[in-house]
């Protein structure tokens, strides 16, 4: 098979509706639908995807109207869903990841999460058991509010101990992630800027991690501050201390890639994260990922365009969906396994 | 509906032994355990050692412990464990039992058996700090559980070793 398969079509046609099947594959999300519910045509009870790894395994993922997700995996049903994790790999890119840089901090702590996610399946343990911490705790000030009680704080003691716990866990691993993508990210920036964008990544995070990098000092010190901001916490009703609260910035040549980037800069930080990820990724697993572009090309100029077309789709396999051809030049084009997409009309889209 | 189909007086009848089951069933007045009486047949025993009580979420969970027929001891029944996004509070618990008791019984050692869950773990942390001040408080051993990640596994064993070493001194 050729490392490069590009798809086109009109839009509408399922395009991004493959990508993302690969996508729901690799990282049982979607950065297109939030809900599952989106997923499933109206007129049906499920939907499902199937594919076959180059590796000789078959997956099936289905999501039912009713009864939730059921993974497959040769055939077998996975009771945890995780366990799929780590037979298809890939790094998407979309036209909606600008918010990566634009949004939310949420958005760039999912985006972290995602690559400490890949490199370490346990991770997802960590961010669920402090998720539903923090619901907890959160749950706590509105059950008090009710009915004030006795030993307030040996309960708030508990879930301290806890939380400074995995925090500590989560802060290492997302700031060794990050450690490591600096470099990658720097190095792509650069080369898709022609040289011209300095880019630097800095964790900022949401607890003061304090004294050496150790677990033992951060685990204490954590634990001091979510004991300080109690009364806070008390009159806000929410933990003002924690991974939840975590910031990642982007600096450009030195200034906030969010205020002053232009479009096309914010466009080839997104892509240069991706690339950093699908290399580290690729590194760590020795198999690089799959590199999934949907529909970028129309938003770069020219030039950036010529510029990601000669960085992708040489060490890893990329799928890369657009509307027309026209962007695809000479080599590249003839180097690629083109896929053109016509209107469906069963719902079914087989590739092979 | 299977029930549905069956003449009213079989209904009836159904229906008034499962008030009786219900009105017979008590909880124990010491422990919380289901019984008939006022106290249950593991509190009634005399070849039970009344020093030691084993703290359980519900009675599913002792009787799962007795079928090991490892435990002497005696047990206290919480009723739930700590979830305030499900409304439960301390005080819906029988912890305050639970604390009188230990002070009434002269109890040498409390241990914990609640799922290593965040409820299971907040309120065998919650309950260890009331309780450590006057008596050994200790916690069951979980091997690794099934299908967890070895890393994961190990720090939390590890954090339980040490916060049951604490407990101890
Ligand atoms: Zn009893």
């Amino acid at each position: 098979m050729e490392k490069r398969l590009l798809v086109i079509g009109p839009n509408g046609v399922g395009k991004s509706n493959l990508l993302e099947s690969v996508e729901l594959l690799g990282s049982l999300r979607s950065h297109r639908s939030s809900s599952d519910q989106d997923l499933i045509h109206w007129n049906n009870d499920s939907a499902i995807i199937r594919a076959k790894t180059s590796n000789d395994e078959n997956l099936s993922l289905e999501f039912r109207k009713v009864g939730g997700r059921k993974v497959l995996k040769n055939g077998k049903q996975l009771s945890r869903h995780l366990d799929l994790l780590g037979s298809v790999r890939c790094v998407g890119f979309s036209a909606l990841d600008l918010n990566l840089v634009r949004g939310e901090p949420l958005l760039r702590r999912s985006w972290l999460d995602r690559v400490v996610q890949q490199l370490e399946p346990v991770y997802g343990d960590l961010i669920t058991r402090f998720n539903r911490l923090l619901r907890q705790r959160n749950q706590l000030w509105r059950y008090w509010k009710d009915s004030e009680q006795a030993n307030q704080d040996v309960l708030l003691d508990a879930f301290d101990v806890q939380m400074a716990l995995v925090s500590t866990r989560i802060h290492r691993r997302r700031n060794r992630a990050l450690k490591h993508l600096q470099p990658l990210a720097a190095k792509w920036q650069k080369r898709l800027s022609k040289g011209n964008e300095d880019l630097e990544l800095n964790y900022l995070p949401g607890s003061a991690l304090e004294g050496e990098e150790t677990e033992l000092s951060w685990r204490l010190a954590i634990e001091e501050q979510l004991a300080g901001q109690r009364n806070d916490e008390e009159r806000l009703g929410s933990c003002k201390v924690g991974p939840h609260r975590d910031e990642v910035s982007f600096l450009l040549n030195g200034s906030p890639a969010r205020k002053f980037g232009s479009a096309g800069q914010q466009r080839t930080l997104v892509l240069s994260l991706k690339l950093a990820e699908l290399e580290l990724v690729g590194a760590t697993f020795r198999e690089p990922p799959l590199l999934l572009l949907d529909d970028v090309f129309a938003e770069l100029d020219p030039i950036r365009q010529f510029l990601l077309l000669e960085a992708v789709g040489d060490d890893h396999q990329c799928l890369i969906s657009a509307t027309h051809l026209d962007a695809f030049e000479g080599d590249w084009r003839r180097n690629s396994q083109i896929l053109e997409l016509e209107r469906q009309q069963d719902g079914i889209l087989e590739v092979g | 509906m299977h029930l549905l189909r069956q003449p009213k007086e079989k209904i009836q009848v159904f229906s008034n032994a499962l008030l009786n089951a219900k009105s017979k069933v008590g909880q124990c007045k010491r422990c919380f355990h289901l019984t008939a009486g006022e106290e249950c047949e593991i509190c009634l025993n005399q070849q039970r050692d009344p020093s030691v009580i084993c703290v359980v979420a519900d009675s599913r969970d002792l009787i799962a412990l007795e079928r090991t027929r490892e435990y002497k001891g005696l047990y206290h029944i919480l009723g739930g464990l700590i979830s305030p996004m499900d409304g439960i509070g301390p005080d819906l618990l029988n912890i305050s039992h639970l604390v009188n008791r230990v002070d009434r019984e002269n109890t040498k050692e409390v241990i914990l058996a609640l799922t290593p869950s965040v409820e299971g773990d907040t309120t065998s942390l919650y309950l260890s700090r009331l309780l450590k001040v006057f008596v050994k408080v200790t916690r069951i051993a979980y091997g690794l559980p099934v299908g967890s990640e070895l890393e994961y596994a190990d720090e939390v064993t590890l954090s339980r070793a040490i916060e049951g070493r604490r407990e101890v001194e």
